[in-house]
């Protein structure tokens, strides 16, 4: 038989039913009585005929056979003589039984697809039954109702209430609260949570970006409109106390260095907002903890009494806290007393209200409120604030200092807005407050307002305050206003006046209109001591307005009842006054180009009053913008944005940690023949920066070259060299690093950077400078050890700066290639590194499968050879701007951990390379004991970049990174003056370098 | 950006309208060191076939952006407008316009003054006399028309 025969016989055997084998069938063996003789087959056709050992019939033959066989053996001539008719008849009835079984049961797949020839069968077969021909669709249709009974019916989780009953507003909040638990909602959650992506981060929900596509919308609103930002995540902690007292309590957390402190005149007087950065108590220059906003509130006259406000970052904050309770020896918890919180003016919305969930409303029966007295919805609840827990207390006070501190997280609303038409919305958005009637102001009230009408010394305040508000019209542009200025007012409920449309905000000024004298006053001076006083610093008046805040429905409810319709409100309700504070926010001050840039004003609220405020700001046209567009704000501002660019503070530490896991979780979802392999590309750490390492590496390096440079004569009194680096070495070992933030420091690094003479740039007058050599630059480096220096890198080419790229220095070489104006340099090239590690990943793959993986020698990393061979590595190394020690000194350097190439951190690599263990190893990644981060590649590491894009603002790639200090003093001495401040950088994923220009901001 | 003992005597590349500070109003020594910041020139409304003139970009640039306003954008007249340093060049683009133009153009010139703001931060803010300090300065400003005579 061919094959083809044989592949087709089998086929249908397969599809016979079991009980139709023809192999030895029951019934032949049980076959009763002798009625078959030897040879003999019952008559069932030929196609039993071959069955049993028919004679010359071929023996691995059995069952049926198709065709005529050629032998024809297989035909018997000799039939049986008698058959037995019942056997036979039971016999055959069980065949037919198993025939008849056979057709009617749907093998395999049962859908009617299956009845159609592959190449005829279409997808969408299955959801419209018309595709399929006519013969099958009536089974396909019964089949798809089927399967729609069946399908849903798994998938849906009974649900215990209704939709309509899960929607209604007590249940609604509840649910509301249950979900804020752990990450509290902000005020404007809801809104943002349409809108935004959103992110659970530090106690909070907060919106990322919009869903939109807005990124240059909300660029272009940064500089030419506004764009509104809710801050309210910010904390706030409030410290009262002597004036005296606070000042010598805080100044051990700061210092003069790094700019003004608490004390700082303007800030004090309550006309400005202050910033600063803090450490922790005494620990000046180590042991930063970030950076600060404060406002002080206007002096009361004859009174010491002062109130001060401090707006910290959420991660900041818990490091902040407790060093502020230490400082002013704050440790007595104070139990709010009850009476004095809540003062309700009406009945209705008492805090003691019971909620839906202890009165247990039958349904249907109280569920429509009678008109006067229905049940308040359950007050949202504020569960802590994200910070801290919801059952510890709020207020310290001090016996020794009599200083109070207080935790106001969420109790004030803060609001940002950026762009240089913020005055205009703020403008158009608020208004000043009416002065209340008189029948009004007669009767006691228990609002504040018109017991605050009743004071006439307040009122003239307000008075005046409105008057520097109206003023503010006149202005151009945020920007003109002077930093930080602070304007209180007493405002009417924004809602009131919503516009029909949403329009821009535009100021009004012609060109031709001259400055009048008061918004000069403005411009030049802000604003007056006494107009910054607000009601808003006090806890009573900002209860009382939270607490009596007209509900939205009671609001709309009023506006229905106005005779024209759209109309506004008249006359005012009475609730409807609150006091807010607006503070200037100062936009880009460092740097030349776009001064002013992203100046913009920060409207303070008191609690409960975010929508009221929200929604009529974003009818003026404003765009809105989340946490991404913050980073870009502050680096178009060329500022660092806390907490990403501060890695010497512990909320940086546990941030950067944060963000390698989350970017090695990403690098790791995708399919490993996709992922970038980063040790080809020469990256040591594409996911994190390794600043600790780097800064003792660039110690080494420079004690390396001073020792280079005091004498080759000395080189083999190189252990005598030694103690002369070995103390610094000593003193830093305990203290890392840290940022340098001395100011003077700053400008004098700031004036080196720059090149001395290059076109359109004059040389600067820096008579009380001291001009970069190398005596100043030592001395700078001794007073910062271990240093690194924030640097802003603008590309001279196109190039986009990524996350974590390096800064490296440029070589001789490529200096003098770039200064040659034939050729267009755009930067030297890295050549791809060797992946060692990849065969024992593979290795390790395999182990894994058969047994355990083979244990890992402990030369897996060994010092020297770490870095792969450079291309050419002494031209590399004589380029490199620092003499470094030739390989001979290294060599008798001996003991000593390391040539400059050398990496001094792996010394103790082959102990901790267990560390190393082959489950850490990832396919392009190096594993943990890195070797020399400076010396990895053909050009020598300065440092990284923490955030980097094309910026729109600049038309270049900008990114702001850090370097180590002695790196870059040691870069900028070797440069010619006229290349002066120019290095390489490299993103993690490319081998081009390209050239940037260094910016040190002062 | 930079600091001096005499304000108003740093002399900084500026953005793009302000040219190097002026006259010298006060020559008085401070004996607190100051950091200087200055403000933008106030920023005024304007209309489509206003040109401003900086020092940062390319001249050939500026000088095609007033061409395209006048050819290209069927504007009858612009206003070519300079301050401090770039008053040189807003002339020095008005006399190009008008030679490329074979005489079809006309110049009408306007001087004016702009007050300018700074900002004095102390380098020391807690001293006494630390107080931040805010002054203004003039400089001069050029405002040329450049237009087709009207038939």
């Amino acid at each position: 038989m061919s094959g083809s025969k044989q592949r087709m016989r089998e086929k249908k055997l397969s599809k016979q039913p079991a009980s139709v084998q023809y192999t030895s069938s029951p019934f032949n063996s049980s076959q009763s009585g002798g009625s078959w003789n030897g040879k003999g087959t019952p008559m069932s056709g030929h196609s039993s005929s071959t069955y049993g050992a028919s004679p010359g019939g071929p023996s691995d033959r059995g069952g049926w056979v198709r065709g005529h066989q050629k032998d024809g053996g297989a035909y018997e001539e000799e039939l049986p003589k008698f058959i037995t008719a019942a056997a036979f008849a039971v016999a055959r009835a069980s065949e037919v039984q198993a025939m008849l079984k056979a057709v009617t049961k749907e093998t395999g797949s049962c859908h009617v697809s299956g009845a159609i020839p592959n190449h005829m069968r279409r997808r969408a077969m299955s959801h419209n039954t018309k595709r399929l021909p006519c013969r099958l669709r009536e089974v396909a249709t019964r089949m798809k109702e089927k399967g729609l009974k069946a399908g849903p019916k798994k998938k849906e989780q009974p649900k215990n209430k209704s939709r309509k009953a899960r929607r209604r507003h007590g249940n609604l909040l509840l649910e509301f609260n249950r979900r804020q638990r752990k990450n509290v909602w902000l005020e404007t959650h809801i809104w943002h949570a349409k809108r935004f992506h959103m992110l659970k981060k530090w106690g909070y929900c907060l919106g990322d970006r919009p869903t939109a596509k807005c990124y240059r919308a909300c660029y272009r609103a940064m500089s030419h409109h506004c764009l509104l930002q809710d801050l309210s995540y910010y904390c706030c902690i409030e410290l009262q106390g002597d004036e005296d007292k606070l000042l010598a309590c805080l100044s051990q957390l700061t210092s003069k260095d790094t700019g003004p402190t608490f004390a700082a005149v303007l800030a004090l007087s309550g006309r400005r907002q202050g910033s600063t950065t803090v450490y922790r108590a005494g620990q000046y220059p180590s042991q930063p903890l970030g950076p600060v906003t404060f406002l002080w509130r206007p002096r009361t006259p004859g009174s010491s009494h002062r109130q001060l406000w401090i707006w910290a970052h959420p991660t900041l904050k818990q490091n902040l806290f407790p060093e502020l309770q230490s400082v002013c020896q704050c440790t007595k918890p104070v139990i709010p007393s009850v009476a004095l919180v809540v003062t309700p003016a009406e009945p209705a919305p008492s805090a003691s209200k019971p909620g839906p969930r202890q009165t247990k409303k039958s349904p249907g029966a109280k569920r429509k409120r009678s008109a006067g007295d229905g049940e308040a919805p359950p007050e949202k609840k504020i569960v802590g604030d994200g910070t801290r827990p919801a059952s510890a207390p709020v207020t310290w006070t001090s016996a020794s200092t009599g200083i109070v501190i207080n935790d106001l997280t969420m109790e004030v609303v803060r609001y940002r807005l950026i762009g240089p038409q913020s005055h205009a919305v703020l403008t158009e958005a608020l208004e000043a407050a009416t002065d209340c009637d008189a029948v009004s102001k007669a009767q006691a009230s228990p609002l504040w307002w018109p017991q605050h009408c009743k004071d006439q010394a307040q009122m003239t305040l307000h008075r005046q305050q409105a008057e520097v508000f109206q003023t503010l019209k006149g202005v151009c542009s945020t920007g003109e206003v002077p930093p930080g200025t602070v304007l209180s007012l007493n405002v009417e409920d924004p809602r009131l006046a919503l516009p029909k449309k949403r329009t821009q905000a535009l100021s009004v000024v012609s060109a031709d209109q001259d400055i009048d004298e008061t918004t000069r006053e403005l411009m030049l001076n802000g604003v007056p001591e006494h107009c910054c006083q607000s009601s808003l610093w006090d806890r009573f008046v900002r209860d009382n307005v939270t607490d009596n805040k007209l509900s939205e429905q009671e609001i709309n409810r009023r506006k229905r009842e106005v005779l024209v319709p759209g109309s506004r409100l008249r006359p005012t309700p009475l609730q409807s006054r609150v006091p807010v504070l607006m503070v200037q926010q100062p936009g880009k001050q460092v740097g030349h180009e776009m001064s002013g840039w992203g100046a913009g004003w920060d409207l303070l609220l008191p609690k409960g009053w975010g929508m009221a405020f929200w929604v009529p700001l974003v009818y003026r046209g404003v765009r809105i913008g989340g946490l991404k567009m913050s980073l870009k704000h502050s680096q178009n501002k060329g500022a660092p944005h806390f907490p990403h660019d501060f890695p010497d503070c512990p909320a940086g530490v546990c941030f950067q940690g944060e963000q390698e896991t989350e970017l090695l979780n990403k690098f790791k979802r995708r399919p490993p023949a996709k992922r970038t392999n980063y040790i080809k590309h020469g990256c040591l750490a594409p996911f994190r920066c390794p600043w600790q390492q780097l800064v003792e590496e660039w110690e080494l390096i420079t004690s390396e070259a001073l020792e280079v440079g005091s004498g080759d004569e000395k080189r083999q009194g190189q252990s005598g060299a030694e103690p002369g680096g070995q103390p610094r070495l000593a003193a830093a070992l305990q203290t890392g690093f840290s940022v340098l933030r001395n100011r003077k420091s700053l400008k004098m690094l700031s004036n080196w950077c720059r090149p001395t003479t290059t076109k359109g740039q004059r040389s600067l007058r820096a008579r009380d400078q001291a001009p970069l050599d190398a005596a100043s630059g030592a001395a700078l480096l001794t007073t910062h050890v271990r240093a690194l220096a924030w640097v802003r890198l603008s590309l001279l080419s196109k190039g986009r700066p990524e996350l974590h790229a390096q800064v490296c220095v440029a070589t001789q070489e490529d200096l003098q290639r770039l200064g040659d104006k034939k050729e267009a340099y755009s930067g030297p090239l890295e050549h791809p590194h060797k992946d060692r590690f990849k065969n024992k990943v593979k290795r390790r793959k395999k182990g894994s499968k058969k047994a355990s993986p083979a244990p890992k020698s402990s030369t897996t990393l060994p010092t020297r050879e770490a870095p792969d061979p450079h291309p050419d590595p002494p031209l590399a190394m004589a380029a490199c701007p620092l003499p470094p020690a030739p390989a001979s000194s290294a060599a008798a350097a001996g003991q000593t951990s390391a040539g400059p190439s050398g990496p001094p951190v792996p010394a103790e690599g082959p102990s901790s390379s267990s560390a190393a263990s082959p489950a850490n190893l990832v396919l392009g990644l190096w594993p943990d004991p890195l070797p020399s981060v400076t010396a990895h590649c053909s050009r020598v590491t300065l440092g990284w970049v923490t955030q980097g894009d094309f910026s729109l603002s600049a038309g270049c790639g900008e990114a702001l990174g850090l370097v180590s200090l002695e790196g870059l003093v040691h870069t900028l001495m070797a440069q010619p003056a006229e290349q002066r401040g120019l290095v390489l950088l490299r993103s993690p994923s490319a081998l081009h370098y390209r050239w940037a220009k260094i910016n040190v901001e002062a | 950006m930079t600091d001096g003992r005499v304000p108003g005597a740093a002399v900084l590349p500026q953005n793009p309208l302000t040219p190097p500070s002026g006259g010298l109003q006060s020559v008085e020594m401070d004996p607190v060191e100051y950091t200087l910041r200055k403000r933008l020139p106030r920023k005024l409304p304007k209309r489509r076939n206003d040109v401003y003139v900086n020092m940062k970009t390319d001249f050939r640039a500026q000088l095609a952006r007033c061409q395209k306003l006048l050819e290209g954008g069927g504007h009858r007249e612009i206003c070519v407008h300079g301050l401090g340093l770039a008053i040189n060049r807003a002339i020095n683009i008005a006399l190009q316009l008008q030679a490329s133009s074979q005489g079809a153009l006309q110049l009408a010139a306007n001087t004016s003054t702009v007050e300018l703001v700074d900002d004095l931060e102390p380098d020391d803010p807690d001293e006494a006399p630390g107080e931040p300090m805010t002054r203004t300065r003039n400089n001069s400003a050029i405002h040329i028309k450049v237009y087709y005579p009207s038939p």
